[in-house]
Order: structure tokens, then sequence, then C-alpha cells
């Protein structure tokens, strides 16, 4: 059904693909700044949360650790993982107050082990006891701080109703704040299995802001009706209030490009025989794109020096004895060897750090596509 | 991706006037909703049974996922779409 | 045929009537592995085998190739001089595959045909090893049409394969790693990487040895340093590259040169040896050679040099390099570990962890992912594996 698209790098080593080339598109710096804080602000469903999951995949492609400071108590982990997250690169800590997060990101921050930083507030309101909102302001802004010294991705997931003192200093510190508002339910038939949103930027610090792009999200449910949600003219938009079904347009003619399925391999499989009545396809659905990873080293370098020596050691054998033809198998060295003179004068290729050493962003992963 | 509420909070739904679901009640808010998916899970019937009803639902703010807990009765949120 | 082990005798011979029934002899068999083994040493530091008997891989020798052909020649050149060496050892020519990973290397083996037909008792004289060799790069290829079952021993996970449809290695290759991991849980990340022609299993010689010593005659003998650099400079590139493959350092070096005395006067020695500590341990041969070159540069030896032997010491992993599995976080995971232990101890350690997948396909969502907290404090960071129960 399509391989999943492997999205060119942003031009600049100082950012990270969001995962889709038309966000990418209008952001300074061709995606997510490294060392600044982005804020992302959407109301209800509107996408932010897969934003963020994926700017969370796309961070450890690039090599990264990223820490999860989780207050929201949501995220779905069979989810993250289908969409290219690393769990074993995602700690997650998970702070009981607004300021118990501050403390545990400052403390990451200072130590510069991690390379994001999510931070999830929640939907409910923040546990207000202890600090007033103005002393929690200032904690933020120190933060932000400590992340632009640190060279860490700072990424705030901002819910509508936080207090105007805590939204205000947000504002201030990040270096990008995008505002997610939904356009359309995308439907198959009479479910919704998606949505169009439209991601506007309302501040740049690289490039010009107000600028917009327009993202398709299809959740997947990671069974055989997920097939259908490639063929696009089976998808309609629907727009209106309540979401109710209104006269809609065909789904096709959106702006931007449906980035590519990653559930359909299991199309057509239904795992185990389990006798339920399961909405078509399973019960789990899935947003629908890919993080991009780094290609393996080459595991193999030719060494066609050829050299006449004799083994040292010498042994009688023992008697011959029963039993099966052994089996002999020899590994070939890797090509990421740092580079040799061999003896005919050619020099075979260096290695290249992959990924960021101890606190550096150079940023490797980020050249070039795989 | 949607997100996956731990404690599956409770919530108070009103029914419209066919028996339909037709709004839920959560956080303080009220969302009108229009049903566009349901079903049903049960299982481990020989030891805790489990029988939930699963209504996807699509509101003004929220698509969203909730389910009716047959074995108590109660309306429980478990997912938020983002 | 359906022969398997552990049937009656009987039974067998009446599936296979032609077959030739060897009484097993566990402990010549794993005599002779030893002494196979023993021979291979010469060849290469890095050796690996199942020498227990009763395991179902027994027989199985790995070498590592890195660096060797410098020594001895081209890959198909090296298998040929070890099976010569191995004839009279080892019951038959061995089955030898070469590949890029230690799994795609095995399923080379296991894919050659005997060059000898089936074992016979008597050990022969001298016959030529069968081989099969996957070309750089092509590990991926190779193993594609290969049985998925044989991605893994666990016949759960076997069983979880066939129920996917997945029959071929190509086909879990083709999904992407998400996937794989999202129904077979953490396994899935190594099922995957091992289909895909990526090495999963750090290779772990038999014997770390505590000495790697190797030694090349030159003839005619050098009369100068120059001409030694030649030669140090493979003997010190062989051991940096078996080094490297290994996650080790040296920290010391020695070098014994023979001196041809033909034409010296009287008192010269018989040889020179120049040990040398290293700066820090290093799996850098250039740098080592580089270094034993300035001494002898400095303190030349008085004779021309007929044999240059080479032994490293000192040996032990370099830092950082724990973890087999090439991602780029895995130079890292010492100091998350400690951080994240001064979190936990600061927070609380249920407030530090990671998510894992527990059952993926289990019917509730709450069911499918377990929580796995740092472990308690005096033990070993977990460095950020998402791994077995503990």
């Amino acid at each position: 059904m399509g391989r999943p698209a492997i999205l060119p790098a942003p031009l600049d080593d100082r950012a990270i693909s969001t995962g889709f080339g038309a966000l990418d598109a209008i952001l300074g710096l061709g995606g997510l700044p490294r060392a600044a804080a982005t804020a992302l602000h959407g109301e209800g469903t509107s996408g932010k949360t897969t934003l963020a999951l994926q700017a969370v995949a796309q961070a450890q492609a690039a090599g990264g650790i990223v820490a999860y400071l989780d207050l929201a108590r949501s995220l779905d982990p069979v989810e993250a993982v289908a969409r290219g997250v690393q769990l074993e690169w995602l700690v997650v800590l998970t702070p009981d107050s607004l300021e118990e997060a501050l403390a545990m990101a400052a403390m990451l921050l200072q130590d510069r082990t991690v390379d994001l930083l999510l931070l999830d507030l929640p939907y409910r309101p923040l546990s207000g006891a202890g600090l007033s909102a103005a002393v929690l302001a200032e904690r933020f802004n120190r933060l932000a701080a400590l992340a632009r010294r640190a060279g860490v991705q700072l990424l705030v997931l901002e819910p509508p109703n936080l207090p105007s003192a805590l939204s205000g200093v947000l504002t201030q510190v990040s270096a990008l704040r995008l505002e997610l508002s939904r356009r359309a339910w995308i439907r198959l038939g009479g479910d919704v299995v998606g949505q169009r949103t439209e991601v506007r930027v309302s501040r740049d610090r690289f490039g010009p802001p107000g600028r917009a792009a327009e993202l398709r999200i299809l959740y997947t449910e990671g069974g055989l009706r997920d097939a259908c949600l490639a063929r696009v003219e089976l998808l309609r938009e629907t727009v209106g209030p309540g979401g109710k079904p209104e006269a809609g347009r065909a789904g096709s003619a959106a702006p931007v490009r449906l980035v590519p399925v990653v559930a359909a391999p299991w199309a057509g499989v239904q795992a185990g025989s389990r006798v339920r009545a399961a909405p078509p396809g399973g019960s789990r659905p899935t947003a629908l794109f890919r993080a991009v990873r780094p290609s393996p080293p080459l595991p193999f370098r030719r060494n066609p020096v050829h050299a006449d020596a004799t083994p040292s050691s010498s042994l009688a054998p023992p008697s011959p004895p029963s039993g099966s033809q052994p089996s002999l198998s020899a590994i070939r060295g890797g090509a990421d060897r740092p580079g040799r003179q061999a003896l005919d004068g050619r020099e075979s290729s260096r290695r290249e750090q992959v990924g960021p050493g101890d606190g550096s962003k150079a940023g490797h992963a980020a050249r070039g596509g795989p | 991706m949607t997100r996956l509420l731990r404690e599956h909070p409770l919530i108070e739904v009103e029914l419209g006037p066919d028996g339909q679901l037709a709004a839920f009640r959560w956080n303080g808010r009220r969302e009108q909703v229009e049903v566009c998916n349901r079903w049903r899970v049960e299982e481990n019937w020989w030891s805790q049974p489990i029988s939930r009803d699963y209504f996807k639902v699509a509101g003004q703010t929220w698509l969203a996922l909730l389910y009716l807990d047959r074995v108590d009765g109660s309306w429980h949120l478990e997912r938020l779409y983002d | 045929m359906g022969v398997r082990l552990g049937m009656p005798l009987g039974a067998a011979h009446r599936l296979a009537p032609e077959a030739l029934f060897l009484d097993p002899d566990p402990a010549a068999d794993a005599a002779a592995l030893e002494a196979a083994l023993e021979r291979l040493a010469g060849f290469s530091p890095g050796l690996a085998a199942e020498t227990d008997a009763s395991m179902p891989g027994f027989g199985r020798v790995e070498v590592q190739l890195d660096g060797l052909e410098r020594l001895w020649g081209s890959e198909t050149v090296i298998v040929r001089r070890i099976g010569e060496a191995m004839a009279g050892i080892l019951p038959g020519p061995p089955l030898a595959g070469i590949g890029g990973t230690r799994f795609g290397a095995a399923m080379a083996a296991a894919a050659t045909a005997p060059a000898s037909g089936t074992a016979s008792g008597a050990a022969p004289a001298s016959v030529a090893v069968a081989l099969r060799v996957i070309g750089p790069g092509a590990d991926t290829d190779f193993l594609a049409g290969l049985p998925a079952a044989m991605l893994s021993r666990d016949p759960e996970t076997r069983a979880r394969l066939e129920r996917f449809g997945l029959r071929l290695i190509g086909q879990v290759a083709e999904l992407p790693r998400s996937a794989v991991v999202a129904r077979f849980g953490p396994d899935g990340a190594r099922l995957h990487a091992r289909a895909r022609g990526e090495e999963t299993d750090p290779f772990r010689p038999r014997r770390a040895p505590e000495r790697l010593i190797l030694a090349l005659p030159i003839d005619p003998p050098v009369a100068d340093v120059e001409g030694l650099r030649f030669v140090l400079h493979r003997l010190a590139g062989a051991f940096g590259d078996q080094l490297e493959a290994r996650g080790a350092a040296a920290a010391w070096a020695r070098l014994t040169l023979e001196l041809d005395r033909s034409f010296s006067a009287g008192d010269v020695p018989a040889s020179m040896v120049v040990d040398q500590h290293l700066p820090e341990p290093t799996s850098e041969g250039l740098a080592i050679e580089r270094l034993l070159i300035a001494r002898l540069e400095a303190a030349p030896p008085r004779a021309p040099i007929a044999r240059v032997e080479l032994e490293l010491g000192n040996v032990a992993p370099a830092a950082g390099t724990q973890l087999a599995l090439f991602t780029p976080q895995t130079g890292r995971t010492g100091r998350l570990g400690w951080q994240l232990a001064r979190l936990g101890l600061r927070f609380g350690e249920e407030r530090v962890g990671w998510m894992e997948i527990a059952d993926p396909e289990a019917p509730l969502p709450e069911t499918r992912w377990a929580w796995r907290g740092q472990p308690a404090s005096g033990s070993a960071p977990p460095v950020g594996r998402v791994g077995r129960a503990r």
C-alpha cells in the first residue's frame, strides 16, 4: 500500500522536522527549533497531541533521548510505538504538580542528558496548591532560559484553560508558537476517522509569523478497514456545529499531501480469534504517519588486501570423533570504522558519528536524507 | 493520536428523545455529540467480567471514546482524539 | 526426513533406512571442538562457540574476520586455510558461512550444501570447505527468502509470526519497525533488526583473551624502521579492528623483534623488546603503530629484523560501548542512568521510569502496557532499555 514517506531533513540543523512536510515549509527553520521552546496550542481535537508525538519520534530518529513530563496522564504507549516513538528512549516522569514538573525539568536540563523535553500540561485545572501563578511563571521563564543554554528542545502542550499568567509567559518564552484548529472531520461512511486541521504560526523567532498549513490526520484502527483510509475517494469531509453531517465535500483536493499509511501491513490480518463485536478493524485507533529513522550503518567493508602468512599455533589432532558436521560462521567487519590506509593506498570510509555526542548538537542525522 | 485517559474518568451522559446518546458532561463542560460508531467488548466472563458498550462520539470540541460499563451501569471517558 | 532429536532409534531407522546412525559420544565431540577452537585461535582472537554438547547450537563456531584479511588473505582464502587447519580434527569439513551479522553468517552456513555428502565415520584427509558467502550489503536480500521462523527459537514467537501470515524473513523486514514492536513487544525490535540484516547480538568471544598476540615473519629481513612500518601497520590494524568490533580497548603494547645477526657484531642481541604503555586505552591501530614506530626511531634496532611479534594487553571494554545495538543514543546511557537515579532519589522512584508494551493485543487498552520504574538505588541503572521482567 505504499512505503512510508521519507521526509527530507530540514535544511537547517538547528531544527528537527515536524514530520509533516507542509508544516516544515512554513516554519522559519524548516522544523521545530532544537535549542528553544515551542508551544502548541489547540482546543479539543485539534491534532496537537499527534504533532507532539510526531516531534518526539523525529527527535528520537535523529538520535535524541526524550523526557516526557506527564502531567496529563494520558499517553497511550501502544499508539506512540505504532507512530514511531521508541519507548526505550522515552523517559517518563510523572510529577504531581506543575511545580514538581518544573523542578524535574530543571534538573534534567542542568545535566543535559536529554535532547527534548515534552511538557504535557493537563486538561483539568492544575493543582494550584503551593505557588502562585506569578511565581510559576517566573520559574517557567528560568526553565526556558536553561533549555536555551543547554541546547535542549522544549515542547509544551498548552491546553485552552491555562491561567492567563502562565499562558502569557509561555507566549513570551516560546521561540515558536503554533495554533491548531480543526477545520473539518474526515469521515469514512458514517464514522469519523480523522480531521483536517489548520496549523497557524502565531509566533516564530526564526521567520515570519502568520503563515498557515493544513494537515490531514487520520486515525487508523489497525485492521482491515485501514485499507480504505488510503483510498481518498472513499473519504469525505464534513463541517458544521456538533460535527453533524452536512452536505460534505469530497475528501480530496486538500492542499497538503497526505502522509502515507503505516498501519497497512496489518491489513488482512486479524490478530487472534477473539469472538467479540468489535468495530470494523479492531478498537485501537492510531494516527497515520511515520517517523523518519536514520538508515543503519552499512555493515560491510570490502578490504581487498591480500597477504600471505601462516598461523603460528599447531596442535596434534586427537582421534576423530563421531557426531554431526560442525558449522562455521565467519562474521565480516563493518564499514563504519575509522579510516585505515589499505595497503594498496585506498582509504576506507570514515565512521560518522551518528546523533549527538555528549551534549553537542551537531545534528549529523539531520543532514541529507537516508 | 489519541489520549488514553489513565483512570477512565466518570462522566454524565444525556440521552436524546430516541434513547440515543446526545451529550456528555466532563470536567465541568457539556459537549453535545453525535455517535459515529459503537461496539461491545466482553472479556473475562470466567473471573472478573468486563462488559462495555463503546461509543465513538464527535462533538464541537472533541472526538472521543466513551463507554458504558454494563456491569455497574457507569459511563466513562476512555479516549480523547487529538 | 522427519527424524527428530530424541526419537527412538528404531523409529528413526524406519524413516531413513539409508542413514548411518553413529553412537553419540558427547565427550569426544566436545574435545574435538575444543581442539578446533585452539587451532582457530591462531587465526583470530575473536572466537565464539557453543561448546556444550547438549545444547542445540553445539558445533557452531563463530569467527570474527575483522582485520584478518590483512594477515591471512581474502575471505575465501581464510576459510580454505581454516578448513585445512581443521582437517583431521573434525569429522568432516565444516559448513561455512560468511555474512555481515552473526545471524546472517549462521544462516549462510546452514544454507550451505555439504561438500562431501553425509558425515562419514573417518576423517577425510582434505576436502574443500563448503562455503556460502553473503556479499557485502547483501544480507537483507539473502535473508529475505528464508523462513521467518528462523528469526527466533521461541515457539511462541514462531506461532505468532505464522498467525500474522509472516512466512518469510523478507516480509518481516518490509514492515515498519514500530509495527513489529507493537505486535511482538520489545523483542520485536530485535526480530526486525535481525530480519533487516542488522546486528542484534553482541559478539562475545568465548575467551576474552588476556593477551592478544600475533606475529609475522619478514623475509628478507628489513634493515630499517621504515621497512618495519608496513608489517606493523598490518598487525596493529588487525588488532584494532578486532578490538573495535568487540567494543574493547587495549592499554599496553609489547613489540618483540627477532633480529638477523648474520652480518652483525657479536654483541647484538637476538631479539629486541619494546614495552609501551598507551596514554589511554584505545582500539586505534594507527595510534598504536605510530607510537611504537616513534619508540623504534628513537632507539633503532641494531640488526635487520626477521620477525615481528605484537602483543596487546590490558584489554578491557571500551567506555560507553556496552550496548551492541547500534543506535545513536547508546553512548549516553551511562550518564542518563545516573541522572535518573538522582531524580528518583529526589522526587520518589515511582515518579521516574519507562513505559513498555505488555500485550498489544489485550482487549482492554489499559492492560496493553506496563510501567517500569527505576530499579532500587544501589543496583545498576537500566540505561534506558525496555527489557524483560526483572
